[in-house]
């Protein structure tokens, strides 16, 4: 049927999960262990085209396309299809290893949950929504898809339907994201009008800037750029990704390193040489990724629940990747995209063992209870940790390295410096949990679950075991191919290859050893506040109540918007519409319905209660009439 | 004797006595035959009509068919609505019935 084996491959790797999904949810919901298989086994199959594709295109320079017309609309014509080059394929392959991944960790983490058969369902819809975003020609697919991966993500997070806070969490993560979308949209809007195609390929070209007035782009990539504000959690609207963790663990792995909040980086990365196009935008985007890396860092050095910290570190890397390529470091965001994307997920999946076998989220009580007898993920979320704070063999320290020479490139070193600072936060806070879980000050005894760690979870425990370990190896080594990732995205982009070439020679070193001694610092604030024998745990923060409690409280950022929610939203602009509603439309009915009683209570009169007269009255109308046509 | 005018004439005749009696009869059984005389006037007008104007054609007769047809579904309706109100007023005279005054 189609004979290019590139695009047949494309097309199996988008659709299997889709198909899934709708079995799954059509006919397989009361088999449990059929779903599963289904789910997986497209997946798997995805992940298999997806690393066909990305060894088949690997030495291509230009990028192919394969689009059908979708929809016509006077000129303007919306393609479907797929667009494969260099970043497509790469984010193509992190999304179907992480989903893969999570979803086989999931067989042994969401075991025995009433709705197994609907989390893989989803999960499959996560996939597709996520992977036919990846490769769109077209910004409207991608817009589309990218709705569906929020859609998806909604599901997932409230997953737990029943629990309040949960379909809260749900809820807020549509809106909030939502609110980006919008911008987003607009923004999409704007080039369309003026610029007439949304094609990715037409939209990067050099073209647009020619038929945009210079202000009007500038606009319309800050509009856009809303978008990834929303998705990436970045600055105004970073509050929903922390109340995220409502979902069950292996979704906020997913979540958290290669779908919805990559998604926003991806999106940022995809229109890169657009918004290279706006100097202002991109300052602009340096701006927000600087203050939500601090803000959140704060932020996590603070929270006890394992899970949160882990999202507020996601927050603050997403933040490194937009302050990259905020400064024109298209490589080094994406790099740091690919590396945390298997960093992250590998500490979310590690957090999500120690969550299933201690029923709690709070990492102290995991330490008492003895959590570092689990060593598969301790070993894991170690690795994981090194790499999340920038240590050397591991992936997070040459993709931050990438970062930091691309800040150090701009000529405004205030991010740079920004950017070296928030390594000290990081290291301390990822270490701040790793030594409190390796070191606890007592451990309390408990029998039964001694006899757990004895391998009595068996199959369910490597299940989860097994993941952990590939993402792990996957760290160790990823950093290496740093040279390799670098010539293969920057193929095709000449305009940022120039960019960090030139960077790559000069003061990169002074860099390098900076970050590891801002590191080292970290990790020995940490060690010497929570590591040592007989250290007291806790933070120098708690000198500090008051700084403690802002940061506890995310900076009042939600107490704000729930001010700002009820004093605008609730009490202007609902109640004008309450308002409105009773008083316009609800009287304008009320009048309507009042004017009809009275004109039929004035017509009655003429209801004389005499037949015959009525009658004669009528013959002799008819007569006159038909007397004045005759003459 | 035998032209158009005579008939036509005999119905209109027809027509003034069944309307007189629709507006001048008390009772509801007398005002539904003064109905029908206004009804057959009208047949007989559409029969003439089919013999002096257009003989080839069977239109009038059909039409007088159909007239035949309504005025008795109309009789059948009439007479049941009469007993519904007799029920109710004990009485058949068009005067009793006056309570949808306005």
């Amino acid at each position: 049927m189609v004979k290019d084996p590139i695009l047949l491959a494309c097309i199996v790797t988008v659709s299997l999960p889709f198909l899934s999904f709708l079995t799954i949810f059509a006919y397989t919901r009361k088999w449990e262990r059929l779903s599963c298989s289904i789910s997986i086994g497209a997946v798997l199959t995805s992940l298999i085209c997806s690393t066909y594709l990305f060894v088949a295109t690997y030495h291509f320079t230009e990028p192919l396309q394969y689009s059908i017309p979708w929809l016509l609309s006077g000129k303007i014509i919306i393609p479907f299809g797929f667009l494969v080059d260099h970043l497509s394929m790469l984010m193509l392959l992190i999304v179907a290893v992480i989903s893969s991944l999570v979803q086989i960790y999931s067989l042994g983490y969401m075991a025995g949950d009433p709705g197994f058969s609907r989390y893989y369902a989803f999960q499959s819809l996560f996939a597709w929504a996520m992977m036919t975003m990846t490769i769109a020609p077209s910004m409207i697919q991608f817009y589309i898809f990218w709705e569906l991966v929020g859609l998806a993500s909604y599901l997932l997070i409230g997953f737990y339907y029943e629990k309040w806070s949960a379909s809260q969490a749900g809820k807020k993560a549509l809106v909030v994201t939502r609110i980006g979308d919008v911008g987003m949209f607009i923004g999409l809007v704007i080039v369309l009008l003026f610029y007439g195609n949304l094609g990715v390929a037409n939209i990067n070209s050099a073209a647009v800037a020619q038929k945009i007035p210079a202000t009007l782009l500038t606009v319309s990539a800050i509009l856009i750029f809303f978008g990834v504000i929303g998705k990436s959690a970045q600055f105004p609207l970073l509050t929903w990704l922390p109340d995220a963790m409502e979902g069950p663990t292996p979704v906020s792995a997913l979540l958290h390193s290669a779908t919805m909040v990559a998604a926003g980086v991806y999106l940022f990365a995809r229109l890169f040489p657009f918004f290279m196009g706006s100097h202002t935008a991109l300052q602009f985007a340096l701006l927000i990724g600087t203050i939500t890396m601090l803000l959140s860092s704060t932020m996590a050095m603070v929270a006890w629940d394992i899970k949160k910290v882990w999202a507020y570190s996601t927050i603050s890397q997403l933040g490194y990747m937009v302050m990259a390529l905020g400064a024109g470091g298209y490589f080094a965001g994406m790099f740091h995209l690919t590396a945390h994307a298997g960093f992250k997920a590998l500490l979310f999946l590690c957090s999500g063992v120690f969550i299933h076998h201690y029923h709690t989220n709070d990492f102290f009580v995991m330490s008492r209870q003895g959590a570092r007898g689990l060593k598969v993920p301790m070993v894991c979320m170690t690795v994981g940790a090194l790499a999340l704070s920038g240590v050397f063999p591991f992936s997070g320290f040459f993709s931050k390295e990438s970062i930091m020479v691309a800040l150090s490139h701009h000529p405004n070193k205030i991010w740079l410096l920004a950017g070296l600072f928030g390594e000290i936060l990081t290291a301390y806070y990822t270490f701040r949990v790793i030594f409190v879980m390796l070191f606890p000050k007592k451990i309390e005894e408990h029998g039964h679950h001694q006899e757990e760690h004895g391998g009595g979870e068996g199959v369910l425990y490597w299940l989860m075991g097994w993941p952990l370990i590939i993402l792990a190896s996957i760290t160790c080594v990823l950093g290496f191919f740093e040279k390799q990732i670098e010539h293969y995205l920057l193929g095709d982009y000449m305009l940022a290859h120039a960019h960090v070439a030139e960077a790559a020679h000069g003061g990169v070193h002074a860099i390098t050893i900076a970050a590891i001694l801002l590191v080292i610092i970290g990790v020995a604030i940490a060690w010497v506040e929570y590591g040592r024998k007989g250290a007291a745990q806790e933070g120098f923060l708690t000198r500090l109540p008051r700084l403690e409690k802002l940061f506890a409280n995310r900076w009042y950022m939600d107490h704000f918007y729930r001010w700002a929610l009820d004093t605008f939203i609730y009490g202007g602009f609902t109640n004008l519409f309450t308002r409105n509603d009773r008083r316009v439309v609800d009287g304008g009915i009320d009048a309507v319905c009042r004017a009809t009683e009275g004109s039929g209570r004035i017509a009655s009169f003429l209801q004389s209660n005499m037949v015959q007269y009525n009658i004669l009255v009528m013959v002799a109308v008819i007569g006159f009439v038909a007397l004045s046509f005759w003459g | 004797m035998n032209s158009l005018t005579f008939y036509l004439v005999i119905a209109a005749i027809l027509f003034s006595f069944g309307l007189f009696g629709v507006l001048t009869r008390r009772s509801l059984i007398a005002v539904l035959i003064s109905i029908e005389l206004m009804l057959n006037s009208a047949s007989l007008n559409f029969m003439a009509f089919n013999k002096f104007v257009a003989p080839d054609t069977a239109i009038g007769q059909i039409y007088t068919l159909f007239i035949m047809g309504i005025a008795a579904a109309e009789a059948a309706i009439a007479l049941s609505i009469f007993l519904a109100l007799f029920r109710q007023l004990r009485s058949i005279n068009i005067e009793r019935a006056r309570e949808l005054r306005g």
